[in-house]
């Protein structure tokens, strides 16, 4: 609390860094809250597509807790979280073309995360932007 | 639904504070004292909205939607100018004034919302 406020509005969590984390939070909630509704209301009707949704539930809570982080290795943890969502809207994305039987029912990232209008698709490229313009300190700095 | 004086008004209040919080994120590095005044536009038409409902209701002009879920709208949307202007205050930087300019658009979709639900018409 007592650093310099020059210094914190500069760090990953102020300015558009708060914006991102803002975003990924109300995106925990509400993927969270309607995979659990999905998989224990009708799991059967598409297992794979929720899933799916739960695993990126649980992505996009471990990326908004480390990009909220200052713990030495949130910045690393938030990458890993960021680049597992990348690749997950993109493969998710592609399998709900090649595969539509398989996900007759709306998911987070189906079709690229067109019903959350292709957010989940443009956040993780705006959120590794902004993780490489503001890389953890090296330690002893 | 019926476009009345409270939409319009509310719809170009919400329209200049959209603009101006949009013209602040672009010229300015910290939180525009204009963006401020604006969203406190929004927060004081609301106020103005919600006890000109309270009247009209109270004076036999029934809500023909449903009733808690047009209160529901509009106690929700008067604390979103408040949490934009706690964030502003909070972190002094150019994104504030992107976190103000979405309290006009927000704010404006909901009142859309209030006033179909007002009139009676069904979600779109």
């Amino acid at each position: 609390m007592n650093t310099p406020a020059t210094q914190q509005s500069t760090g990953r969590q102020a300015g558009l860094g708060r914006i991102i984390i803002a975003v990924y939070g109300i995106f925990a909630i509400s993927s969270t809250a309607r995979a659990g509704y999905q998989i224990l209301t009708k799991f059967g009707e598409a297992p794979l597509a929720y899933a799916l949704s739960a695993v990126a539930a649980v992505v996009y809570i471990i990326a908004t807790i480390a990009l909220a982080s200052h713990k030495p290795g949130s910045w690393r943890l938030s990458l890993i979280a960021l680049l597992i969502e990348l690749v997950g809207v993109i493969v998710v994305g592609i399998l709900s073309f090649a595969l539509p039987q398989d996900f007759a029912h709306p998911a987070v990232w189906s079709h690229f995360g067109q019903g959350y209008g292709y957010i989940p698709l443009v956040l993780p490229l705006i959120g590794l932007w902004w993780l490489f313009r503001h890389r953890e300190p090296a330690a002893g700095r | 639904m019926i476009v009345d004086g409270f939409f319009i008004a509310g719809a170009i209040i919400c329209a200049l504070s959209v603009l101006l919080s949009v013209f602040a994120t672009i010229t300015r590095d910290h939180p525009d004292d204009y963006a401020i005044i604006s969203v406190a536009a929004v927060e004081v038409f609301l106020v103005v909205y919600g006890i000109s409902a309270a009247i009209r209701q109270a004076g036999g002009q029934p809500i023909a939607g449903e009733t808690w879920e047009f209160w529901g709208y509009v106690a929700t949307a008067l604390f979103v100018p408040v949490v934009a202007f706690a964030w502003a205050i909070t972190d002094k930087t150019r994104w504030s004034n992107a976190v103000l300019a979405a309290v006009g658009l927000t704010v404006f979709v909901m009142l859309y919302r209030m006033e179909q639900i007002w009139d009676g018409a069904a979600l779109a």
